[in-house]
């Protein structure tokens, strides 16, 4: 008997235990799971799962390196300091440092009206960087935070690059499906960590970071 | 350290107003008052039933240093983030279809949040520190737009006091 993990929550589906609530009897072999079943706690498809080896290891799964870094313009940099700006907001937001939070949100309102949106580009070029970002970048940047022994910059790659996992695949479940993805479904965006959900009722927890659903909010169809 | 009240959690039980020694609990904004509430009382921190007020300090203690290696590794995804969320926005703003226009939303928003947790992990965590400090001062320094708010940072130069 095999077990799977869900690489964006962690879920485990074990062979031997079988999904009971679902009518997935103990001992349903793996294979034997339709393609379009869903992980329970988090909605992510059934390729997102890798087999525990019995050493508790994972097997790997290799990702294509392709698409181009984009290009570092002025216009980015707007954008960026307008991520800083409203970073900052939430920082002082949490001091109860309410003037100061709305000084921040300000300037990154300001920076948002000068960074221009980027058009004609659409799903195709955001998994090229996604991607990058995961065969790459994420490698990169955790053996660096790992061999400076940074707990912060290990925290924030763990939980973005579990939500980076999670919207490559909903591009790739959009890709297929087209609109009857989200037909009878809500969108929620975890307001902590990023992660996006689709379902019927937000989760109790968001699945990567934790939080209670509170802080899960709802994105509107308009 | 002066007492801070979580709103969301407060149920109104006013033990807060019972224990004050100065009154500070006992505002029309539902905020306790920072000029009246004594340093370090802590009077109703550990009256209140709901664990509805903490202690938030005057003066942080420094960031954790950031080597200049993960700075630039959290960079190198902070930009893609950065432009995922152009590249969203843009199909959010000009698709004619309702539920694309939902899922580039939702996308959008989810790029901005982790491109501001990667920042916060990149040396700007605390808004008083030296960091934000150079970083708005530079805004002044440096040439900006006819429209810029100067005065917006000016303002927070003059509150924002550094704790490093």
């Amino acid at each position: 008997m095999k077990k799977y993990i869900c690489l964006i929550c962690g879920y485990i589906y074990d062979e031997s235990m079988g999904v009971p609530e679902e009518d997935i009897s103990p001992v349903t072999k793996w294979l034997d799971i339709p393609s379009d079943w869903i992980c329970p706690l988090c909605g992510a498809p059934k390729s997102d799962f890798a087999e525990i080896e019995a050493n508790d290891n994972l097997k790997t799964r290799v990702t294509p390196n392709q698409g181009s870094r984009a290009s570092e313009t002025s216009a980015l940099s707007f954008a960026k300091m307008s991520v800083l700006c409203s970073n900052l907001s939430k920082g002082c937001e949490k001091q109860y440092r309410s003037k100061e939070s709305d000084l921040f949100s300000q300037l990154s309102d300001y920076f948002k009206t000068k960074s221009s949106l980027t058009k004609d580009k659409g799903f195709a070029d955001l998994s090229n960087l996604i991607t990058q970002d995961l065969s790459m970048s994420y490698t990169n940047a955790n053996s660096i935070a790992k061999a400076e022994n940074d707990r912060g910059a290990l925290r924030v790659l763990v939980w973005s690059e579990k939500v980076t996992k999670m919207l490559i695949s909903i591009l790739q479940q959009y890709e297929k499906k087209k609109n009857a993805l989200l037909e009878n479904k809500n969108v929620y965006v975890c307001e902590i960590c990023g992660f996006v959900y689709m379902g019927d009722f937000p989760l109790e927890l968001c699945p990567v970071c934790k939080v209670p659903k509170m802080k899960l909010a709802q994105v509107k169809r308009g | 350290m002066y007492a801070v009240r979580n709103i969301r959690l407060c149920t109104k039980d006013c033990l807060c107003l019972y224990v004050c020694p100065t009154g500070a609990t006992d505002t029309e904004n539902g905020q306790i008052d920072a000029e009246t509430c004594l340093s370090g009382c802590r009077a109703c921190v550990d009256a209140c039933p709901s664990h509805a007020i903490s202690l938030v300090p005057e003066k942080y203690p420094p960031q954790q240093e950031k080597s200049d290696a993960v700075k630039k590794a959290l960079h190198a995804l902070l930009i893609s983030k950065t432009e995922q969320e152009k590249i969203s926005s843009g199909i959010a703003e000009t698709s004619d279809d309702p539920i694309l226009r939902q899922l580039a939303e939702a996308i959008s928003t989810s790029n901005r949040l982790m491109a501001e947790d990667l920042l916060r992990e990149a040396g700007y965590m605390l808004p008083q520190s030296k960091n934000v400090q150079d970083f708005l001062q530079s805004l002044l320094d440096e040439e900006q737009p006819e429209d810029f708010p100067t005065e917006v940072v000016e303002k927070l130069l003059n509150i924002l006091k550094s704790n490093d």
